[in-house]
């Protein structure tokens, strides 16, 4: 019957699944063990991540940064707003939708810390220009000191 | 708009109208007004936060059958539960054999007595039943060779009433606790419908007559204003680790519940009690595990001294936290500190050898790259003693209902309860001790929803509500939004951490406390001249970040002026100048003979807390600890003692 749950889960799973041109990482949750040798393994389909319709470029940055700047842990606080500090304004259509992926569709914030720090070999499915980009942001090769999530000044044309 | 002919003529500038659904509010000699669409909803249960303990509560009552909404700043699985890489402590008994009430002791023992013995007595007993709960949600532990759930040691946990050497009470999914927690209670919930308002940001409660009639929250995605409406109220929003400089905390632990309660005037207890971690990196704050030292990492001073030698000869760097913790601080404020401003000490990894480091402690080396611009095969780490939890927060009883205290009487708020970092049951007392924080969310959050069960049923007809409810929230909100003064946001966040930091850390003396009392009311005043520079009203970060810095304000005067008054050291609160616990009988001395003190003259008591908005101005109560456990024949409540390990 757990053999039975887990068709289910799986086909729960598919029919949620958006008809979309690129392949979808499943949301589902699987335990530490690859294998399932105990046969009790249950995957808890979260539902499929989907892009937001109809919002102009303007608005989907500042969605990002707001969705930057409040993460899991601070450490996922600090690199991802510092990163958006210095790439997001400028990025493009295209690159604000990887970005959008990368950031909000994992389901544990560690793992985008680990692909960033490239600790774990990152997916296909983020795989790709902003990846690049956040890898190298994060190697940290100027040696500057990351104390803190930027302040958000930074954005206040007034001041400038 | 509605046309001019609709206004009252008594729409005064200075005055808010609330007509067909939208709240007009005229602020300027020019009649400009703001207006912000109001949504009503009308749910059987409200749930503010979807961390651990919202998450488990929203589940268990949509469980039981309530229409629950569960409002929330953050994804679900972006919660701060996340970070939680520990486990969850639970006398299961599977390494070794074991009992509920040796964890009941050594939670008691670890609480330095200020914890409540029934809360406490309530969660390790609920705690085998919640793990196997758990495990049955889907939950997949990590598992020992014969397929029982496998259980590792932690810190302060014992067997046999602390005399039988140290348990194995800690049940973890490998090292994603937080995440999997978060990821199982999500997916059961969502089959029970559950309603989620995601990115929304709770502003306040809606109280009348003293009852908790729901919440007011605004919506980021469009700016709308959405009024939840329920007879149950459930607060799990989480610690305020923010108010200070330096903290393990993601800068979303903001103290938005324990806010939104100060503001009804309602008490929040023991906010003083404030988790130091020894080694955060210096200004990040990201934790570097004790592991470090337990590998052969030392700390060392401006004069490259090993000064843990000093302070703990026997144990040096490996002695517990708290002592730790004080010696940097000591060494620090005698100036022999690291750094341009002397203000932290280092952590030496590179006498180690570097494959040991690669091995052992591979994740240390990037974290100090990233976030020191460290390389830690050459240079030192530079660290300090990090705020990590939040002891205090709303307090409430065993149930989960929150609670005042009046005439000397505990008296229940109606419709309103909390659960998590957020709540003070208070089961960790003075001191937690690790992982029973996972242990308290779940614990709690499941209380919540049978309270909320057994007093309540689902399709409840709701009391009226004033049609303005909720009004003072979005003219704050408003006047945030459209802030003109000369200090920005940032600047006031940033005196607010500093003076926390300097004055409220781990080292507490009456001079120190005292001058941080002043620093800090003063900056609370400066709120008024705050500049905001975004005027959007859709995703406004600035914005949401001064709500989040009003919230974190409250915090921050609470915490330190209830730390000023405390005189005595007990738990996570040490003062150089009060150096013991003052019970009401001298614990180490013989009890015989001994005359007890009078509650005004000794210190095992909860602080209450409240703030007068406008001024600042922090008042303090008092409240007697529960010393009687739920049923003294199941499980004798443990009398004080003195503390030592």
């Amino acid at each position: 019957s757990i053999n039975v749950l887990i068709v289910v889960n799986r086909v729960y799973q598919v029919v949620l699944r958006p008809t979309l041109a690129c392949p979808v990482s499943t949301r589902g949750y699987k335990g530490e063990a690859s294998d399932d040798s105990r046969g009790d393994l249950i995957e808890i389909p979260l539902p499929p991540w989907t892009e937001k319709d109809g919002e102009t470029m303007d608005m989907k940055r500042r969605r990002l940064l707001f969705q930057s700047r409040k993460r899991g842990m601070l450490e996922n606080c600090i690199l991802l707003s510092l990163f958006a500090k210095k790439y997001l304004n400028t990025m493009s259509e295209t690159q604000l939708r990887q970005y959008d992926r990368l950031i909000n569709e994992p389901s544990n914030d560690w793992d985008i810390y680990y692909w960033a720090t490239e600790a774990q070999p990152v997916p296909n499915v983020y795989a790709g220009e902003i990846m690049d980009l956040l890898k190298e942001f994060t190697k940290n090769k100027d040696q500057e000191q990351r104390l803190d999530a930027p302040n958000l000044e930074y954005l206040d044309k007034g001041s400038q | 708009m509605p046309k001019n002919s609709y206004l009252p003529w008594y729409f005064l500038p200075g005055t808010t109208h609330y007509y067909e659904n939208v709240l007009l509010l005229n602020k300027h000699s020019d009649r400009q007004i703001s207006q912000y669409p109001v949504v009503d909803h009308h749910f059987d249960a409200v749930v503010v936060g979807a961390g651990g303990a919202g998450l488990r509560a929203a589940f268990g009552l949509s469980e039981a059958g309530f229409n629950t909404a569960c409002v929330t700043k953050l994804f679900p699985t972006r919660s701060h539960t996340v970070a939680a890489q520990g486990g969850i402590n639970a006398a299961l008994g599977n390494m070794e054999a074991d009992d509920w009430r040796w964890h009941f002791y050594d939670t008691v023992k670890g609480s330095d007595w200020l914890g409540d013995q029934d809360a406490i007595h309530y969660m390790t007993e609920q705690a085998p039943a919640s793990v196997v709960e758990l495990e049955n949600f889907g939950m997949p532990f990590s598992r020992t060779e014969d397929g029982k759930i496998y259980q590792r040691a932690f810190g302060g946990q014992s067997l046999k009433f602390g005399k039988g050497g140290q348990a194995h009470r800690c049940c973890c999914v490998a090292d994603r606790t937080g995440h999997s927690l978060l990821h199982t209670l999500y997916g059961r919930s969502l089959r029970f419908d559950t309603s989620y308002f995601v990115e929304y940001f709770a502003l306040d409660l809606l109280m009348e007559d003293g009852e908790c009639k729901g919440v007011i929250a605004f919506c980021m995605e469009d700016g709308s204003i959405h009024r939840f409406r329920s007879k149950n109220t459930v607060i799990a929003t989480g610690g305020y680790g923010r108010t200070y400089f330096s903290c393990t905390s993601a800068h979303t632990s903001t103290g938005d519940g324990n806010a939104m309660v100060t503001r009804a005037g309602l008490p929040c207890q023991d906010l003083e009690f404030v988790q130091f971690h020894p080694t955060g990196i210096y200004g990040a704050g990201c934790l570097i595990t004790e592991g470090c030292r337990g590998e052969g990492g030392i700390l060392i001073n401006s004069e490259g001294e090993r000064f843990m030698e000093r302070y703990a000869p026997n144990a040096k760097d490996l002695a517990s936290r708290d002592v730790v913790s004080r010696s940097m601080t000591i060494e620090i404020r005698e100036g022999r500190g690291c750094g341009p401003e002397k203000d932290h000490v280092y952590l030496q990894l590179h006498h180690l050898p570097p494959q040991q480091l690669a091995v052992r402690l591979p994740g240390i080396s990037e974290t100090a790259m990233i976030f020191a611009g460290v390389e830690v095969t050459k240079e030192p780490i530079p660290v300090l003693p990090t705020v990590h939890y939040n002891m205090g927060g709303v307090p409430t009883n065993y149930k989960g209902q929150v609670i005042t205290h009046v005439g000397g009487e505990d008296k229940v708020v109606p419709g309103l309860y909390a659960c998590g970092e957020a709540a003070c049951a208070s089961v960790h007392g003075a001191n937690r001790l690790g992982a029973n924080s996972l242990l308290d969310l779940v614990v709690f959050g499941r209380a919540c929803a049978l309270t909320i069960a057994e007093t309540g049923t689902p399709g409840e007809k709701l009391s009226p509500l004033k049609p303005n409810a909720g009004e003072e929230s979005v003219a704050n909100l408003d006047k945030i939004r459209f802030a003109e003064g000369t200090i920005r946001t940032s600047e006031i966040r940033l005196n607010m951490q500093k003076t926390m930091q300097n004055h409220a850390a781990v080292f507490r003396t009456g001079d120190l406390l005292k001058e941080g009392c002043d620093k800090m009311d003063a900056i609370y005043q400066s709120m008024e001249d705050i500049k905001t520079f975004d005027r959007g009203i859709v995703w406004n970060t600035d914005l949401v970040e001064s709500l989040e810095l009003q919230n974190l304000m409250l915090n921050a005067v609470q915490t330190i002026h209830s730390a000023e008054a405390r005189k005595e050291s007990r738990g996570a609160h040490a003062r150089e100048d009060y150096q013991d616990r003052m019970d009401e009988l001298d614990y180490a001395k013989p009890l015989a003979g001994q005359e007890k003190k009078s509650f005004d003259q000794h210190w095992r008591k909860h602080t209450l807390s409240t703030v007068d908005i406008k001024t600042g101005k922090v008042t303090l109560g008092y409240r007697p600890v529960i010393d009687r456990s739920l049923d003294q024949e199941e499980c004798s409540a443990i009398p004080p003692a003195i503390r030592s390990y």
